[in-house]
């Protein structure tokens, strides 16, 4: 009897080990799909709350897919911008501005079909493109990544120090030149909302 | 501490590659602050046109000055491409900026934002003209898509004009999205090592046969992306509506200076990056350059309004430089667009010189409002039948010539059917062109009496008209100088 017990615990237990091992070497796709889930909740939610929220979710997925590529700095980055400041800006204005005006407004219905039509196409496309890639016979040697990124990788220790190098070496160019575009949104901003101009 | 002394040098080395560059942003940036709002508030806002001139006109010296050179981890190369098309743009700003400065102040809309928005979005183009990597391409794009999607709906108490910027915004920044999938597609399909456009190349060549997918799907994004830029056809919608809400100068300005950059960096990247599988995007392109041809000239014969025909004119011509990119010679396919595009960006500043004119004088913008131009002002009728002429490309004016060299590479390269195309809708072309000029001499004016020219418009249209009608005479010449320029 005791044994039994024993036995059955044993076998649920490394069940569960197992299962959690599947689920830790297939992590980047559970939190892929769910954030999958999470953005089409936040396209088809009636609620613009519920859209938000939806969008948050989105946001936490994506930054845990992050994790598990072993891209730390990037995915803190993203809990805190995104998730953190952006999200919550969103609620705000979507509590703010009244919205149920807009409920009954069933925009763009005539092109349904249609766009039904290209998501289908779309879809089809992309699954060719997948089971090409992925079934095809030389499938695992080429998705794995070159030697030099995986080296990168190895150093995912060192994961700030690699995306500040890169930032002001490699990519220096286009570092400078987002810090002007950012510029450029704050002017845009001032520029269309000011009230009077001369 | 060596890394930071290597930065350092690397720096000293590379800036001075983007001289032109460095001195838009100052200049951009003081001029919001703190010499507009604090140092210079009491100046007059339209003073702020000369100032914009001539930071324009000093980035252009620093242009001509810079070394022949590669840097930033060859994310940016300064060639004779580079340097020509740069050129290119910031004239096209300073006709923008001399165009706008009449009307903004009737509008009373003058503000130092807008000629600090026209620098950023100028300082954009000259990057992205000579980046050679698709991650300092992408931010280039972005940089000067964004000031003109601001100064689209600059002026935000028009309806028209809020519903233009916005449409653009949105069907912008979707196509910046494919345009970046496409980016990512071709780097995870190359085995994600590089972004630059000549490892590129060679790594999309060595790439195992089972990512051809990928490399077409992520071609033919980017190709996507970049014709949504140009506005060519089927990804043309948004560009009637931008051209019609947005101010008339910052139309003027759609129409040169961001299709001028985006055409040179078309070139770059389907020229040296993809230039090894060509059979990926030969089919799409050429589909996309005689829609765009077939399309935009037919659909511009019914509009009433001269800016939206304008607009539809320029999908046409997009259509005929595209040719230039299908060339696989980047080269020569460099120098046809340059000179076209050179040409065209003269006749679209003169015509929209005399639109921006007869909009001023409280008429519309639509084309029965030039009617019996001739007779209240003979000169600028002439000019307009000038621009008209040459933009229909009817022969000996430059805008003949301009086609002429283009078509004779098509035709080298073996695109015979598709210069078939361009030549029957070239001549289709000329009927609502000539329209225009049937309308101002052959129908009579209205009463009102017809207002006084501003000296801007003058100047300009003088300069446009000169410059065609003496161009003319140096035709045959004048592909060997644009040679000259261009291969540096």
């Amino acid at each position: 009897m005791f044994t039994e017990i024993i036995e059955i615990l044993d076998r649920f237990l490394s069940f569960f080990e197992q299962s959690l091992a599947f689920l830790g070497h297939h992590l980047f796709l559970i939190f892929g799909l769910l954030a999958i889930v999470a953005s089409v909740t936040m396209v088809f939610a009636k609620n613009a709350v519920h859209s938000v929220l939806a969008f948050l979710a989105t946001m936490i997925c994506t930054a845990a897919c992050y994790f598990t590529l072993q891209a730390e700095f990037l995915a803190v980055a993203q809990l805190l911008v995104y998730a953190g400041g952006i999200v919550v800006l969103f609620l705000f204005v979507v509590m703010l501005v009244e919205l149920s005006r807009f409920k009954e407004n069933r925009l763009f219905q005539r092109q349904t079909p249609l766009a039904m039509f290209v998501v289908l196409l779309g879809v089809v496309g992309f699954l060719t493109m997948f089971r090409r890639l992925i079934f095809a016979p030389s499938a695992s040697e080429a998705l794995t990544l070159s030697p030099e990124l995986a080296e990168g990788l190895d150093v995912a220790g060192q994961n700030a120090q690699a995306i500040s190098r890169g930032m002001f070496t490699g990519y220096l160019l286009p570092f400078e030149t987002m810090s002007v575009i950012l510029l450029i949104a704050l002017i845009g901003a001032v520029v269309l909302a000011k009230q009077e101009r001369v | 501490m060596p890394f930071a002394q290597a930065l350092w040098e690397s720096l000293a080395r590379d800036s001075r590659l983007v001289t032109p560059v460095i001195l838009l942003w100052l200049a951009g940036t003081l001029m919001l602050w703190p010499l507009g709002s604090l140092l210079l508030k009491r100046m007059p806002k339209d003073r702020w046109a000369f100032f914009t001139v001539a930071i324009l006109l000093l980035s252009g010296w620093f242009v001509i000055n810079t070394p022949n050179a590669i840097g930033f981890a060859d994310m940016f190369r300064v060639d004779g491409v580079t340097k020509g098309f740069q050129i290119l743009c910031i004239a096209a700003g300073i006709l923008t900026v001399a165009l706008g400065r009449q009307q903004l102040g009737a509008l009373k809309e003058h503000s130092v934002e807008y000629y600090s928005l026209i620098i950023f979005s100028i300082s954009g183009m000259l990057l992205l003209v000579g980046a050679t990597d698709l991650v300092s391409i992408y931010f280039a794009v972005e940089l000067m898509a964004l000031c003109v999607y601001i100064l689209v709906g600059y002026l935000r108490t028009q309806e028209r004009a809020v519903e233009a910027s916005i449409k653009y915004f949105l069907l912008g920044a979707f196509s910046s999205g494919i345009l970046l999938f496409g980016i990512s597609l071709i780097f995870a399909a190359t085995g994600g090592t590089t972004t630059n456009l000549e490892r590129l190349g060679q790594a999309i060549a060595l790439a195992p046969g089972n990512q051809d997918l990928l490399v077409f799907s992520g071609v033919l994004m980017v190709l996507i992306g970049f014709a949504f830029k140009v506005a060519a056809v089927p990804f043309h919608m948004w560009s009637p509506d931008a051209y019609e809400g947005a101010p008339t100068p910052v139309t003027a300005f759609m129409s040169m200076a961001p299709k001028a950059a985006a055409l040179a960096a078309f070139i770059r990247i389907f020229g040296t990056g993809f230039n090894g599988v060509a059979e990926n995007w030969i089919a799409p392109l050429s589909f996309i350059a005689a829609a765009s041809m077939i399309l935009g000239n037919i659909a511009a014969f019914k509009q009433q309004s001269i800016k939206r025909m304008l607009a539809y004119s320029s999908i046409g011509h997009v259509g005929y430089m595209l040719l230039g990119v299908l060339a696989m010679d980047s080269q020569a396919g460099a120098q046809a667009v340059w000179f076209y595009m050179m040409t065209y960006l003269f006749m679209q500043a003169g015509a929209f010189a005399i639109v921006i004119y007869l909009q001023g004088a409280n008429e519309g913008e639509r084309i029965e409002d030039f009617k019996g131009l001739a007779k209240r002002r003979p000169l600028l009728a002439f000019a307009m039948m000038v621009f008209m002429l040459s933009l229909a490309g009817i022969p000996p004016l430059l805008g003949f010539f301009s086609k002429f060299y283009l078509f004779r590479l098509a035709i080298i390269e073996g695109y015979i059917t598709l210069t078939v195309i361009a030549l029957l809708t070239s001549a289709a072309a000329a009927y609502y062109y000539l329209n225009v000029v049937a309308q101002m001499y052959f129908k009579e004016p209205g009463e009102a009496a017809p207002p006084p020219v501003c000296i801007c418009t003058k100047a300009i249209v003088a300069l446009c008209s000169a410059v065609l009608l003496v161009g003319t005479a140096f035709g045959p010449w004048i592909m060997d100088w644009v040679g000259k320029i261009v291969w540096g």
